[in-house]
């Protein structure tokens, strides 16, 4: 059986090594992709431009201006003199925010009755940002409030009071950095992509050419067929794996805290559950575009979507929050997540392994189902 | 002087299809090397040659559409370097694989060629029948195309191939893979084309159906090695006679013959060995006396035959290795 | 001119017999819509917290009440060491961890400063940041709540001076729904899958099977050959378009406020692009597997990436900024979500068209020039 196995094995090798194109796009693009996502993408926000609408033009205002630009994170981009320009800056993105300060404000400010309010108005349309900034703002406000007290309580000869001394520690990722976030759920949607779609195609490509009957009938069993099938595209998964960590590493110093033995078999075992799901997308796919199709709306949006990757779940519905356990990336990425960023063990995530062998299972089992009752009806 | 004829325009010229130095190279590799030859109207020319030897090739060049690395090809008067479009307007192609579109039915593969040649509806109607006829599918306009038989999908892509009328049309290996009574019927299609005056180019691997061919030029590894009929072929290349012997253990007999200084050339047919015999040979006891002595006793016959065309061939092959 | 409905009329057929597909191009835009419309959010709705309570006295129970209050925290877990606390972190079962120090109430008591740890997993970035931020207002408020009774006691009319209130007024998209802004942006991605890969596979499909050597052998020219192969996955562009727009109104009541056939206008110049890219793939690949993984990864990922769809373009290094400024989808981004959302014009529109416009026809252009009627 070993031999049999090994025969197909290297026949797919040789249709692979000889593919020079398809070696390119899986074994250069990924890291290609960390590269630029890496260095692209980014939920940190700084230089948020800012534009001013100040109807008080005091030295309070001033004052209060200043305490925004002296932060890294908001630029003034332009100064405001008319109604009518603030919605066309916000339409004309020449200010991410604008800041319309009234008149009354430095009274307001040393006023017993109301509190001074200025307005900040962002444009919603690109909502992330939008709420990033709405956070910052709110986060400025704040800082600069307490800031004002400490000094009039100064003035007052009374030192300031801070009842709580609230001390945050971010572990695992202190400068908050997003890539070094992103980075283990890139390497699951890369690997899920490269698994599921090249695995799916090149086992319908034979059934389109005709060759599958080939394989039929020579001695080979379905089995056989498949893992021979499926091993080389298992191994290019894998070196894929390697190339993106190392690329990471060099990269963006994504450094893997934990285990680098129970990386690897993490890894192998969520390729197999993606390589199953591809071979179940082949069972029952005629065409190549029908099983690309499948594979995309099975594999790659489901994991960007709702494996974790970008939104957490936690914040998902509940109805989606269960839905998303059908994308095994999901799970891989609990597990990346805990090994390259917490660096714990098995305890932490051996739910998510039985899950993917438990998914890999499943699929290969209706695979299998679905295949021969094919094969029989024919 | 240009001749408008059916719908195209073909240039008078001398002869239909004129290959000078025809060359192919894909990087060092020579896959068609200086090929040269004249094919007249109307004419069927037989192109033989083992699989690998280029003739593919060939015919895509001729059919304007891999371009030649050196030399050109004048088809109907017009140049597949320079006018290759030109060319496809005037030809009908046959691909190895019949190309037709299996998930099309019969029907709808026809309109879709005719339309595609720009047939008016009512040619297109007239030459639907006429294919439908010839590919014996009367009746079974929507059978699914990937569900026919190999012999009627053949006689189909044939008919689609030409719904247009073209003067010349290319046919690439247009009988593989299927049972030869479908052959002898293809033939007879192809027979009728060029009894109305079209010239036909067919490529085959199957020697025995260059006999069918007017003309018949034989390929091997890029290189055009013989030229003529049937009966030119086997009389120009094949001075020696042949003789059949039938016999047991006839690898370990062909080769005892092969050493023998009587006999040039040996091949095994089936269970016989045709050997070419030189001016060396007195007659057939010659042949039996050395096998009897070699251990080789079972002789059933032994005779002189009429060559075939795979003998020219073998023989031809034999010079060739030689050089 | 009829040479090309010839084509057209082909490649539906062959779309009729293979209804799976059909089917999958026209009902999966509308599932992946409903998937990303609820599943895309950045906001942070609940932290999962645990409770270290050296203190374990009214007042610091008190305080944690007020966490329990705002609605964004659930204690999950009270601990009573590091060791569990680090562990429920580890295993990702919490995001904060809460440590109230063992003299809590002592020293709020005594007017002097308590502190309080306040451990998150850092590892999303802007969950944690987020969750910060709301650590931080509490604990501002509540400092300021003990500040004012102290000062009430003392005698010290504080006044509610120094307040800064500021009101972060969002237009477009005033609840800041992720939703309502990434839902137009999926119709730009959708229409990229369809008219992009689609395209691409289609024509390399013959190429594979052998039939488009029988199709360039005819006098067809080039351009009806494209036109006609690349006409039909405009209009399946188009009516999966319509669908998701149509999904997007029922059942997410996005309304689209500006005017539906500039959407259709400038829809039909974005797909010049990506429609000139999948013929552009399918020049360079000789089956449809390469076509599939250059169409994803060398194509699709970045310009996803790279368009603003999810990430802002703000955020990016210079060089990458400007080379942003040649992807197709950014311009279509805005555009879309300046029809949808603000219901905008060509006034306001008319640089992105533009650009748009001239960025599709150059593809398909240089496409065109890469796809010869022959083999080599």
């Amino acid at each position: 059986m070993i031999n049999r196995i090994s025969a197909v094995v290297e026949k797919e090798f040789k249709h692979l090594l000889r593919d020079k194109r398809m070696l390119f796009v899986i074994l250069f693009f990924p890291v290609f992709l960390l590269g630029i996502f890496g260095y692209a993408v980014n939920f940190d926000v700084h230089n948020i431009q800012l534009a001013v609408y100040d109807h008080d033009k005091s030295e309070m205002s001033r004052d209060f201006i200043n305490s925004l630009t002296k932060s890294d994170y908001f630029d003034i981009t332009k100064y405001l003199t008319k109604d009518s320009e603030v919605k066309k800056t916000l339409d004309k993105k020449q200010a991410q925010v604008v800041l319309v300060i009234p008149d009354d404000f430095s009274k307001n400010l040393y006023s017993k009755k109301e509190p001074a309010d200025i307005q900040f108005l962002i444009d919603g349309v690109d909502g992330n940002t939008a709420t990033i900034i709405s956070n910052y703002v709110k986060a400025a406000t704040l800082s600069y409030n307490a800031k004002f007290q400490k000094e009039i309580l100064q003035k007052m000869g009374k030192s300031s009071l801070i009842p709580i001394d609230l001390r945050p520690l971010f572990q695992f990722n202190p400068e908050l950095s997003t890539t070094k976030f992103l980075i283990p759920g890139l390497i699951a949607i890369i690997l899920i992509i490269t698994a599921v779609i090249t695995v799916s195609l090149s086992l319908v490509r034979e059934k389109e050419h005709g060759t599958a009957d080939q394989l039929k009938i020579s001695s080979l069993s379905a089995l056989e067929i498949i893992i021979g099938k499926t091993i080389p595209y298992i191994l290019i998964a894998l070196l894929d794996a390697v190339f993106i960590l190392i690329a990471g590493y060099i990269l963006f110093n994504v450094e893997i805290k934990g285990n680098y033995l129970l990386l690897f078999l993490s890894t192998v075992i969520f390729i197999l559950a993606s390589t199953s799901l591809g071979i179940f997308i082949s069972v029952i796919s005629d065409t190549q575009q029908l099983a690309f199709t499948f594979a995309t709306m099975a594999s790659m949006l489901p994991s960007v979507i709702l494996s974790g990757f970008i939104f957490p779940i936690e914040s998902m519905p509940y109805a989606i929050q269960v839905l998303t356990n059908i994308t095994p990336a999901k799970f891989f990425i609990v597990i990346l997540r805990a090994i390259i960023l917490r660096g714990v063990g098995l305890p932490a995530f051996w739910h998510q392994l039985i899950y993917l062998l438990f998914f890999a299972i499943v699929f290969l089992f209706l695979a299998t189902v679905i295949g021969n009752h094919k094969t029989k009806s024919v | 002087m240009e001749i408008r004829e059916r719908n195209f325009i073909t240039r008078e010229t001398m002869h239909s299809i004129e290959i000078h130095n025809l060359t192919k190279k894909f990087g060092d590799f020579t896959s068609v090397d200086n090929i040269s030859l004249n094919v007249n109207s109307g004419e069927i020319l037989g192109f033989l040659g083992a699989n690998g030897a280029g003739k593919t090739t060939t015919i895509r060049m001729l059919c304007g559409v891999l371009a030649p690395t050196s030399g050109d090809a004048i088809i109907g008067g017009f140049s597949v370097v320079k006018e290759p479009e030109r060319v496809k307007q005037s030809i009908g192609y046959m691909s190895q694989n019949f190309s037709l579109y299996n998930d099309l039915t019969v029907e709808e593969n026809i309109d879709f060629f005719g339309g595609v040649y720009g047939l008016s509806n009512s040619l297109l109607n007239e030459r639907k029948s006429w294919v439908l006829e010839i590919a014996n599918l009367n009746g079974k306009e929507n059978m699914l195309t990937g569900s026919l038989p190999g012999g009627i999908k053949q006689r189909l892509a044939l008919g689609t191939a030409v719904i247009h009328q073209p003067l010349i049309v290319f046919l690439d290996e247009p009988t593989s893979g299927v049972d030869p009574i479908s052959r002898r019927n293809f033939w007879d299609l192809i027979n009728d084309l060029s009894q109305q005056g079209t010239t036909v180019f067919v490529t085959t691997h199957y020697l025995e159906e260059a006999e069918y061919c007017n003309n018949i030029i034989l390929i091997n590894a890029g290189k055009l090695i013989a030229e003529g009929s049937s009966t030119e072929l086997k009389s120009k290349y094949l001075k020696n006679k042949i003789y059949e012997i039938e016999c047991d253990q006839v690898v370990k007999a062909m080769e005892y013959l092969e050493d023998s200084k009587f006999i040039d050339d040996t091949s095994i047919f089936g269970n016989t060995i045709h050997v070419s015999v030189n001016s060396n040979f007195n007659n057939k006891n010659q042949i039996i006396d050395l096998l009897n002595s070699k251990g080789i006793t079972n002789i059933k016959s032994v005779d002189a035959i009429v060559p075939t065309l795979e003998d020219v061939f073998i023989h031809l092959l034999e010079k060739q290795y030689d050089k | 001119m009829k040479t090309i409905l010839h084509i057209v009329k082909k490649e539906f057929l062959q779309f009729r017999r293979d209804p799976k597909m059909f089917a999958m191009i026209l009902i999966s835009p509308v599932i992946q819509l409903i998937f990303l419309g609820y599943a895309a959010n950045f906001d942070v709705n609940v932290v999962h917290t645990a409770i270290f309570n050296q203190d374990k006295t009214a007042t610091s129970r008190q305080f944690i009440e007020k966490f329990e209050g705002s609605g964004y925290f659930e204690m999950d877990y009270y601990v009573d060491n590091y060791k569990t606390l680090q562990k429920l972190i580890d295993n990702h079962q919490i995001i904060l961890g809460l440590v109230i120090p063992i003299d809590f109430e002592k020293k709020i008591k005594r007017n002097e400063t308590a502190p309080v740890q306040a451990v998150f997993d850092g590892s999303d970035g802007n969950t944690a940041s987020i969750s910060a931020g709301y650590v931080q207002l509490i604990v501002s408020n509540y400092s300021k709540s003990i500040v004012t009774t102290f000062m009430n006691k003392a005698g010290i009319k504080i006044l509610p001076a120094g307040n800064v209130e500021s009101k972060v007024r969002v237009w477009y998209n005033p609840e800041l729904k992720t939703r309502n802004f990434m839902v137009p942006g999926i119709v730009g991605l959708l229409l990229m899958i369809v008219t992009l890969i689609l395209t691409s596979l289609a024509i390399v499909k013959e190429k594979e099977l052998g039939t488009l050597e029988q199709l360039i052998v005819t006098p067809i020219k080039s351009y009806q050959l494209i036109i006609g192969k690349l006409i039909p996955f405009a209009l399946l562009g188009f009516v999966s378009e319509i669908i998701v727009l149509t999904a997007m109104v029922f059942v997410f009541n996005i309304p689209v406020r500006g005017n539906l056939l500039f959407l259709f206008f400038t829809t039909a110049l974005y797909i010049l692009s990506t429609l000139g890219l999948g013929l552009f793939v399918s020049t360079i690949s000789k089956t449809q597997q390469q076509a599939m993984m250059l169409a994803i990864f060398v194509v699709m990922m970045p310009m996803i990436y790279l368009s603003g769809f999810a990430f802002p373009i703000e955020n990016m290094p210079k060089i990458i900024q400007y080379f942003t400024y040649l992807i197709p989808l950014r311009y279509f981004m805005v555009i879309i979500c300046g029809i949808i959302l603000k219901g905008v014009g060509f006034s306001d529109l008319w640089l992105q068209t533009t650009l748009l416009f001239l960025i599709g026809i150059t593809i398909i252009f240089l496409s065109s020039l890469r796809f010869k009627k022959r083999l080599d």
